[in-house]
């Protein structure tokens, strides 16, 4: 372990987003923990740290890079087909036990966790993206909000060759953070893990700024996505359910919202595997409080049209899925409903191209 | 979870200035800051994240898991100073 963490401290730089707060602290704004560093410490994510009254932050490397379906991350509302070359760095603002990333997430806090990183510069990344014929970048696999300078340094670059870009984050930023990737960031997923704040404490947060977070997101023009993963006993009640959804539909009937099956996994492997009786609740309960496209994950297939995306205009089935497969692609090029016309949410392609390699 | 205060606390009040949920107290501005023997922190409150360990400047914070055994009495201490 003090291997990995002396690796990471030489792959930094002084990061944007903190300022002096006394004579011996900094305040770290990456997301809403918003550290207080004494010098020589790092924040909560074990990755930003205080040398010499700066901030340095992740810098230069991969923990992993892959080209994936958009389907996924998962966004559904976003160029249905497309591939989506997917990066991570190490480390995590949380230490969530159901973590179905533990292995890079949470490499400085837990030994069994190894995934050594490789070094890269932002136009390998972009260049590799391209090479594989992506049409999006996602910073996901650890939070990106963590390294969020990086992330730009990446989407500058890929920016300019036409790609979209992404997170695949658990939304624990804060306005500043938010203001800062506004002009690079297209497309923003948050993991909304349960609607109760003693039990996000457990996960190492708060609810309210994950709450902020998704209001501002959604206000200030990022393509958002919202996802909860359903873990049997943690926030599968009906009131939980009830809750997460009847905030989002609040805040836009059109949030695409996603339950997602629990794989037993890291400090849960005592909990039982989501059943697909209970997605099909969840999913209810988002319908019912008024969400207009609400997805069932992880279970391909095991929910009858579970996965599919519908007019909400008139009905129609428009999209359909199976996994990470599109199957049935209907829109127009405008993302409207052929049948309808009414426009669906979302940054759609203006034709649809078959995946490769699925 | 949670992180434990034990006795051996000096009430420097450097984990209060580390700490991100601001529950660690009593603070410096707070009524018993004088009256307390040491500090304490909210097990309800705690995210966990550890970062007043490094900065206390005795030794005196543990995670809930690791509290030596003569210091166990501190896990309810700490709840206690919260009403829990």
């Amino acid at each position: 372990m003090p291997v990995l963490a002396h690796v990471l401290a030489e792959n930094t730089r002084e990061g944007a987003l903190w300022e002096p707060l006394d004579s011996r602290r900094i305040r770290c704004y990456a997301c809403a923990h918003g550290c207080p560093i004494f010098e020589g410490q790092p924040g909560v994510c074990k990755v930003r740290f205080n040398r010499g009254g700066k901030l340095y932050v992740p810098w230069g490397y991969v923990a992993g890079a892959h080209c994936d379906p958009i389907e996924k991350k998962p966004f559904f509302h976003v160029r249905p087909g497309a591939a989506a070359f997917s990066f991570g760095m190490l480390g995590c603002n949380l230490h969530c036990p159901f973590c179905q990333n533990w292995v890079t997430s949470q490499a400085l806090r837990d030994p069994r966790a190894m995934s050594p990183p490789l070094a890269a510069s932002p136009a390998e990344i972009v260049r590799r993206a391209l090479e594989l014929g992506a049409e999006i970048i996602v910073s996901t696999y650890n939070e990106p909000l963590i390294s969020a300078e990086w992330a730009v340094a990446v989407f500058e670059q890929a920016r300019s060759h036409g790609l979209l870009t992404g997170f695949v984050s658990n939304g624990y930023a804060g306005p500043r953070a938010l203001e800062y990737l506004r002009g690079w960031l297209d497309l923003y997923k948050v993991d909304l893990k349960c609607f109760d704040d003693r039990r996000y404490r457990k996960l190492g947060a708060r609810l309210q700024p994950v709450l902020d977070s998704i209001r501002l997101i959604h206000e200030m023009g990022f393509w958002l996505e919202v996802v909860t993963l359903v873990v049997p006993g943690f926030n599968d009640s009906d009131d939980e359910l009830g809750r997460i959804a009847g905030f989002l539909a609040g805040v836009s009937p059109d949030i695409p919202w996603h339950v997602t099956a629990f794989h037993r996994n890291y400090k849960m492997d005592d909990t039982r595997d989501t059943p697909p009786e209970t997605l099909a609740r969840a999913a209810q309960i988002g319908r019912r409080a008024g969400l207009r496209y609400v997805y069932s994950g992880n279970l391909p297939g095991a929910i009858g049209g579970g996965e599919d995306t519908c007019c909400a205009g008139c009905g129609a089935r428009l999209i359909r899925r199976h996994g990470f497969r599109v199957l049935d692609y209907r829109l127009t090029a405008e993302g409207r409903c052929p049948q309808c016309s009414q426009a669906l949410p979302g940054r759609w392609a203006a034709a649809f191209r078959p995946q490769r390699g699925l | 979870m949670a992180y434990v205060i034990v006795d051996t606390c000096t009430k420097d009040l450097l984990c209060v200035e580390a700490c991100p949920v601001d529950c660690i107290h009593p603070k410096q501005d707070e009524a018993d800051f004088e009256a307390a023997a040491q500090l304490f922190i909210d097990p309800e409150a705690c995210i966990d994240c550890g970062a007043c360990v490094p900065v206390c400047p005795t030794n005196s914070i543990f995670i809930l898991e690791e509290l030596p055994a003569d210091k166990a009495d501190f896990a309810g201490q700490n709840a206690a100073y919260y009403g829990k």
